[in-house]
């Protein structure tokens, strides 16, 4: 007699091509705090994830567990189904580039490149057309003998990828290596590693605080807050659709406001009931909080200025911030109980329109403002 | 034009909101921009929450000491007027050292226990020709050379251990250890070796204890070696600590998740990246171990001179002046061309104060 959930359990686990699964992964450093806390995902061959979260959110451990430099106190990690928690960092099939780039000062780029290959034991007779392969695939063909510190900056970056990666790894794992770059240089490398990765189809785990980075380079995002995955999506609906107050303010640049749930689903400030939608529904009267993103909101001198909206609010300008090719009004709505609310208007033509003191009216429509249970 | 005008009324508002004449030397643009913070409200001097540390007062009254004393025209020569000391202690040496090679070119006349009026390399000849300096000098360079070896093998792992370790209290014990020796001085350090290497000593006493018959331990080639390493494993590890620290820990587990194991990465990144640290120690060890006196002199027991046990025994038993010079040139030559071979070879390590070769 087999028993049919171990048959089921016991297959082979290929349906959907999962490269890396995490199940209720915990990390305890013993301090009170939980440093990753009951993570689970999966991502599948070929992808590029990122997780996403702000300093002391668990992304770095979390990347460290599946690396192998960290063994996680509760869980399990597999790679390509088989769980890697017992092999030490050299024996599992990971090019990581570090956020240093930990390049060895001592050898040439090509040396540099070649040596994941002496290491790993690949024909010595293969090494040097493999190593110039990689350098040219990297757009360093030619560099492979100078020294480290004869390098740029974006071109030591490309060393520390091509490194990582010539030795064909199931996974390609990004520790932040993009963080000390200035930012024309980092916009560069985004689109390179986005090439890169698309070039070889390798499954890579980039991790990052910058939410522009992670919606430009990634097919998945994890966004992560103390130790816990807060949501996992693709770039378009994590923006579009966050499911807690702590992605839609990650994000984006959204507005708050406090208020209680009505029994037709939308918020209750004071006696104003304020249009909104909501993925579940609330008891009349909960606490909830309400967001909504700057470019979501419509400005204009008056209510009638506005043109067709599901919600309409008067309030005065406090105040403008120019930044350059837009600008950001506050606007404070004193029958929301002076809440704020961050606006971009976005007018070639009309720069400064409002100043502060102004009269103004907001509008926006009602699948743009989320009610979210408030945060724990 | 509406541009960016909105703070205007806030800002005449405050200016006009300040005290007259804020403050002596004030000029009209710092006023300004105190006035671009209306919600910093401005402070009279009297009840300023800073107060100017008596410590900074005292720097201030020696600084206009120093300027009286050494005026800032003179301040091109600063550098110069720093390693005077160092150049006149120098000096001194370079200046003794005339002296001794004046007197390495007098034979000694043992007539008149002077030494003699022409110059002549008899002296030179006398070393040249002896098989027991000859035995000397062969003894020497080849003890320093094992004792860098030695030194090197146990103070990198010893090192290593102290930079790398993550528990503090292995490596405060650690240091402790590593810095209590130098509280005792080397005689008295080999005296302490004496007892423990004696026929009824302690380490005879362990052999006892499993059987093994007591044997000299002293007095021998091994023991002066073994009080050298014994005496340099502290320099030689507090030259390699920071040539330690200054590889990036990342860079070994970088080497981790390509695929080295730990000894590999040891092997190919640990090791040529420590070795500047390796070859200062190194040169350090070496021309300690070279000419030194105590250790051959103590637990060699006059069977294992050193160079600069002859050196002394020319100066202060036979009182051969000339000799004893034509010995001290001699390690002087001998300790600088090993350097610069040394040098020549691997460049100066650490001690080339971040020159690379």
């Amino acid at each position: 007699m087999t028993d049919p959930i171990a048959a089921k359990e016991n297959a082979p686990r290929v349906a959907r091509d999962v490269a890396v699964r995490a199940s209720h992964v915990s990390m305890d450093f013993g301090n009170g705090v939980l440093a990753v806390n009951d993570a689970s995902f999966e991502l599948e061959k070929g992808r590029f994830l990122t997780i996403l979260g702000p300093s002391g959110s668990g992304k770095t451990t979390l990347l460290q567990m599946i690396a192998g430099f960290q063994k996680q106190t509760a869980g399990e990690i597999t790679i390509n189904g088989k769980p890697v928690d017992a092999a030490p960092p050299h024996r599992r099939s990971i090019g990581m580039v570090f956020q240093k780039l930990a390049l060895f000062p001592h050898m040439t780029a090509a040396e540099n490149v070649a040596f994941p290959l002496k290491m790993r034991r690949f024909n010595p007779r293969q090494i040097a057309g493999r190593v110039d392969q990689f350098l040219d695939l990297v757009r360093l063909g030619g560099y492979g003998d100078r020294r480290i510190n004869a390098l740029s900056g974006g071109q030591q970056q490309r060393v520390a990828i091509a490194r990582a990666l010539v030795f064909e790894p199931d996974l390609l794992l990004l520790d932040e290596p993009l963080a000390a770059l200035d930012v024309k240089l980092r916009e560069e490398m985004q689109l390179e590693f986005r090439r890169i990765q698309h070039q070889l189809g390798v499954t890579t785990i980039n991790v990052t605080h910058d939410q522009r980075e992670a919606l430009v380079v990634s097919d998945n995002i994890i966004v992560m807050d103390g130790g816990r995955i807060q949501q996992q999506a693709e770039p378009v609906e994590l923006y579009r659709a966050p499911e807690n107050p702590f992605v839609a303010g990650f994000l984006g640049l959204s507005s708050f406001v406090d208020g209680s749930a009505t029994a037709d689903g939308n918020l209750k400030v004071g006696d104003i009931v304020v249009q909104g939608t909501s993925a579940r529904d609330f008891a009349a009267g909960t606490r909830v909080v309400a967001a909504i993103r700057a470019e979501q909101i419509r400005l204009a001198g008056t209510s009638e200025a506005l043109g067709a909206c599901d919600m309409k609010l008067e309030g005065r300008v406090a105040d403008t911030i120019f930044e350059g090719e837009r600008q950001m009004y506050v606007v404070e709505i004193g029958a929301l109980s002076g809440a704020t609310f961050r606006v971009y208007h976005h007018d070639p033509d009309s720069f400064g329109l409002f100043r502060v003191g102004d009269p103004v009216a907001l509008g926006w429509n009602r699948r743009d403002l989320k009610i979210f249970s408030p945060a724990a | 034009m509406h541009v960016r005008t909105g703070g205007f009324p806030v800002l005449i508002m405050a200016v006009a909101c300040l005290p007259a004449g804020t403050g002596p030397g004030q000029t009209l643009s710092t006023r300004h921009r105190n006035a671009a913070m209306p919600e910093i409200p401005s402070k009279d001097d009297t009840h300023t929450t800073f107060r100017y540390p008596l410590r900074w007062r005292i720097m201030d009254a020696l600084n206009g000491g120093l300027d009286r004393f050494w005026p800032a025209r003179m301040s091109p020569y600063t550098g110069w007027a720093l390693i005077m000391p160092a150049l006149l202690l120098v000096g001194v040496l370079v200046l003794g050292l005339f002296e001794m090679a004046d007197n390495s070119l007098h034979t000694l006349d043992r007539a008149t226990f002077r030494l003699s009026e022409a110059y002549t390399l008899e002296n030179y000849q006398t070393v040249m020709e002896s098989a027991t300096y000859g035995r000397v000098i062969t003894r020497s360079v080849f003890a320093a050379g094992l004792t860098v070896f030695f030194t090197l093998l146990l103070a990198l792992p010893y090192a290593y251990i102290m930079v790398r370790t993550t528990s503090s209290a292995v490596r405060k014990a650690l240091l402790v250890t590593l810095f209590l020796p130098f509280f005792i001085g080397q005689v008295v350090r080999a005296y302490g070796l004496l007892i423990i290497l004696g026929t009824t000593g302690v380490a005879n006493n362990a052999l006892g204890l499993v059987g093994i018959e007591p044997m000299r331990l002293l007095f021998n080639f091994p023991a002066v070696v073994f009080g050298l390493v014994q005496y340099m494993l502290p320099f030689a590890v507090l030259m390699l600590a920071p040539a330690l620290t200054a590889i990036p820990r990342e860079t070994e587990t970088a080497a981790s998740s390509l695929g080295a194991n730990w000894v590999q990465g040891f092997r190919h990144v640990v090791l040529p990246m420590a070795k500047p640290g390796l070859i200062g120690a190194g040169l350090v060890v070496g021309t300690l171990a070279l000419t030194d006196f105590a250790m051959p002199a103590m637990l060699g027991g006059g069977s294992q001179d050193f160079i600069a046990n002859a050196i002394y025994d020319q100066f202060f038993r036979t009182a051969d002046q000339g000799l004893g010079a034509a010995l001290a040139l001699l390690l002087v030559v001998l300790g600088s061309v090993i350097v610069g071979i040394v040098i020549s070879i691997f460049g100066a390590g650490t001690l080339g104060m971040g020159n690379r070769k």
